[in-house]
């Protein structure tokens, strides 16, 4: 890498590139889409976005180690029809920890299965997954599960009313959870450990990195996330519906590649990958603002994950091709070569 | 049904480290045959269990003639995915998910195309899922993109394209202006028997097996696939041009996930978006359990077959014993994972780890 004014001003711009990009899109949609710059749309967009934005947590971390977790999108519903199924019975309180815990349970699960059986972590969790969405219509009978008590109706006022300007509790409970996540892994040994691991699993265990503990609690994490973004995802709209988390899995994917996450592990960070969730939905609210229909949102956000999974192999594959290959060293012998030739025509 | 594994099997004559290479090219080698046995062993397993259910009265009629016909007609749609499953299985790139909206999308083109005629549709039908089958190949082949969420992606971007040119809409073979000659041929793409008894996609499937386990055992394509899945850079460094090897393994797919996508519009006479779904897993389960290691160079498609036989055998006793589509979900994720999990310990067994 040589780093000549021109490189380094790129090489910062494409570690800035999640933040430059949410800038460029808000301005444009601001600019041109109707009705987007007001507070009651940003408001809108906060808690549009906490679901995802939760999820996104564990599932970078998972993916910072250089794993993917598939099954999110069903621990999601799973645990969001956990919560409503169960509340009869344990109360919210009991049916919001069995939920967790069983989001917990299904990481675990993950964990063991990629460490223990040493099985590839998307083939687990592809497994997993059609465990998991068969036993969400097993539960629920194949029908939403909705609770109208005066509880359910209070929780759901709580968690959507603004404290101050913008920030809703489940907005801010997003907020705390990405910034506890980021601050461990920037700033903690432990986060440290996480891209060690994912950056070289082998050197890292060589270098007495307990490595199948990090990929546990990755997955775990991952599962935790993942349900409690179901959770309050279904005590705010107060009915578990069988396909909340049906679309989630191609938003954080695609979210986190573009935050800056790589595919192959050992980069990225929770709060790239929360401003790149932040970015697509408002590039998908302007585009419902704009007046196109909700098929235009999904064909988009398939694109737009196509995409960056070929704009990322792409890289891999430009770099590859590169590796090895001198072009300075290749520059200097041309110019000797030339160099050669111009005195030998002006010897002659 | 982890002692009788089809993966446990090699197992039983483990192989001296450094000696006999268990990685050898020869496809047909005891220990594939005693692999794919053991496969239709299993088979047979759950046909005896299929029988003693319904000697106890479990189940109704579990050996009747029609019975064992319809369970014939789902495997022979599980089992042409899976033939062409297994060869991205081979070539190392274990899956290909946009399998479900390629049947779908394929449906789609094939019925709209009926207004012109039969040939018409069924060409452009294969144009479109071959068109998608060698853009997945490129792009994984060439840049190496990541085959599960490759495929995943271009799965959602195909299902958004059915959703913005049908705006959510299904369509019917007999709308107006299809040719009634052309609509009568598609609906026999499933109905066609053969003796009253053969249905054309059992003939497909049997003539797609006998095909596939020849191209994968006895041509150079099949050696170089088989070299490419057991390690890409060995196969690179001696010279196969590995991009292409892996760009054909998923026209193949393509391919037989539009002649399955076909044979599914023609039974249910609509296009519609769900049409293929389920279909990736269940072939990818039936590539697995047929003994298709998921890391690639190696199975059978004869174990393929066997594979398809097992989840149709295992999926009707289930709906006869009165379990929900979605419960057999469940039972379908855990056999995936139990089988992938014993394929992985058999082959650290044999001083492999790179399952």
């Amino acid at each position: 890498m040589r780093s000549s004014g021109r490189s380094s001003l790129l090489a910062l711009g494409d570690k800035y590139r999640i933040y430059i990009l949410f800038v460029v899109v808000f301005a444009v949609m601001s600019l041109t889409a109707p009705k987007f710059f007001n507070v009651l749309n940003f408001t809108a967009i906060f808690n549009a976005v906490t679901m995802n934005a939760t999820v996104a947590i564990g599932f970078t971390v998972v993916m910072i180690c250089g794993q993917l977790d598939l099954s999110i999108g069903s621990v999601i519903s799973f645990a969001g029809v956990l919560t409503m199924g169960l509340q009869p019975v344990l109360g919210f309180a009991g049916s919001i920890a069995v939920a967790v815990a069983g989001g917990a349970l299904v990481g675990l699960f993950n964990g063991l299965l990629v460490t223990k059986a040493k099985i590839n972590s998307f083939i687990v969790t592809l497994g997993t997954m059609t465990i998991l969405q068969g036993s969400i219509y097993q539960f629920s009978g194949g029908n939403s599960i909705s609770v109208t008590t005066d509880e359910v109706f209070k929780i759901s006022d709580f968690l959507s009313k603004n404290i101050v300007p913008l920030i809703t509790p489940q907005v801010l409970l997003t907020i705390v959870l990405v910034l506890v996540v980021e601050f461990v892994l920037r700033r903690t040994r432990v986060g440290r450990n996480f891209y060690i691991v994912g950056g070289n699993r082998t050197t890292a265990w060589l270098a007495g990195v307990p490595t199948d503990n990090y990929l546990n609690s990755a997955f775990v994490l991952s599962g935790v996330t993942a349900a409690i973004g179901g959770v309050v995802s279904v005590l705010v709209s107060t009915a578990a519906t069988l396909k909340l988390g049906e679309n989630s899995l191609m938003y954080v994917i695609s979210a986190t590649i573009i935050g800056g996450t790589a595919m192959s592990g050992g980069k990225g960070g929770v709060l790239r990958s929360v401003v790149a969730i932040m970015t697509l939905e408002m590039l998908y609210t302007g585009i419902i603002l704009f007046g196109l229909g909700n098929e235009v949102k999904i064909f988009l956000a398939g694109l737009i994950l196509a995409y960056v999974v070929l704009y990322e192999a792409y890289a891999v594959y430009r770099h590859e091709k590169a590796l090895g290959q001198r072009p300075e060293l290749m520059k200097e012998l041309a110019e000797r070569a030339s160099a050669a030739r111009s005195r030998k025509s002006a010897g002659a | 049904m982890s002692g009788t594994s089809p993966a446990g099997a090699p197992a039983a004559h483990p192989q001296r480290p450094g000696g006999a290479d268990s990685r050898a090219l020869r496809t047909g080698s005891f220990s594939s045959i005693v692999n794919t046995a053991g496969v239709y062993a299993i088979a047979v397993l759950f046909l005896l269990l299929g029988s003693v259910l319904q000697l106890t009265g479990a189940i109704g009629n579990f050996l009747s003639p029609q019975n064992l016909l319809n369970i014939v007609d789902a495997v022979a749609l599980v089992g042409i995915v899976a033939v062409g499953m297994a060869f991205v299985t081979y070539s190392g790139n274990y899956a290909d998910l946009s399998v479900p909206t390629t049947m779908g999308f394929t449906g789609y083109i094939c019925i709209e195309l009926l207004r012109y005629n039969f040939a018409v549709a069924l060409a452009g039908a294969l144009a479109v899922g071959l068109l998608i089958g060698v853009f997945n190949g490129f792009v994984v082949g060439r840049f190496k993109a990541n085959p599960i969420i490759w495929t995943l992606a271009v799965n959602y971007v195909t299902m958004g394209v059915i959703r913005l040119v049908w705006v959510n809409k299904q369509i019917y073979p007999d709308m107006v202006g299809s040719q009634q000659h052309a609509v009568a041929l598609f609906d026999a793409i499933y109905r066609l028997r053969f003796f009253n008894l053969i249905g054309l996609p059992l003939v497909i499937l049997i003539v797609l097996v006998v095909v596939g386990q020849f191209v994968l055992a006895r041509t150079s394509f099949g050696v170089k696939l088989k070299l490419t899945g057991s390690s890409p850079r060995a196969a690179k460094l001696s010279g196969i041009a590995v991009e292409r090897a892996v760009m054909w393994s998923f026209v193949l797919v393509a391919f037989t996930a539009t002649i399955a996508g076909l044979a599914v519009t023609s039974l249910s006479r609509v296009g519609a978006w769900y049409n293929g779904a389920g279909y990736d897993f269940k072939a990818v389960t039936a590539v697995v359990i047929g003994g298709m290691t998921l890391a690639g160079g190696r199975g059978t498609i004869f174990g393929v077959l066997g594979g398809s036989l097992i989840i149709g055998i295992l999926n009707n006793i289930m709906t006869l014993l009165g379990i929900g589509t979605f419960s057999q979900d469940m039972v379908r994720g855990a056999i995936f994972i139990v089988v992938v999990g014993i394929n992985a310990l058999s082959l650290r067994r044999m001083g492999r780890d790179d399952a």
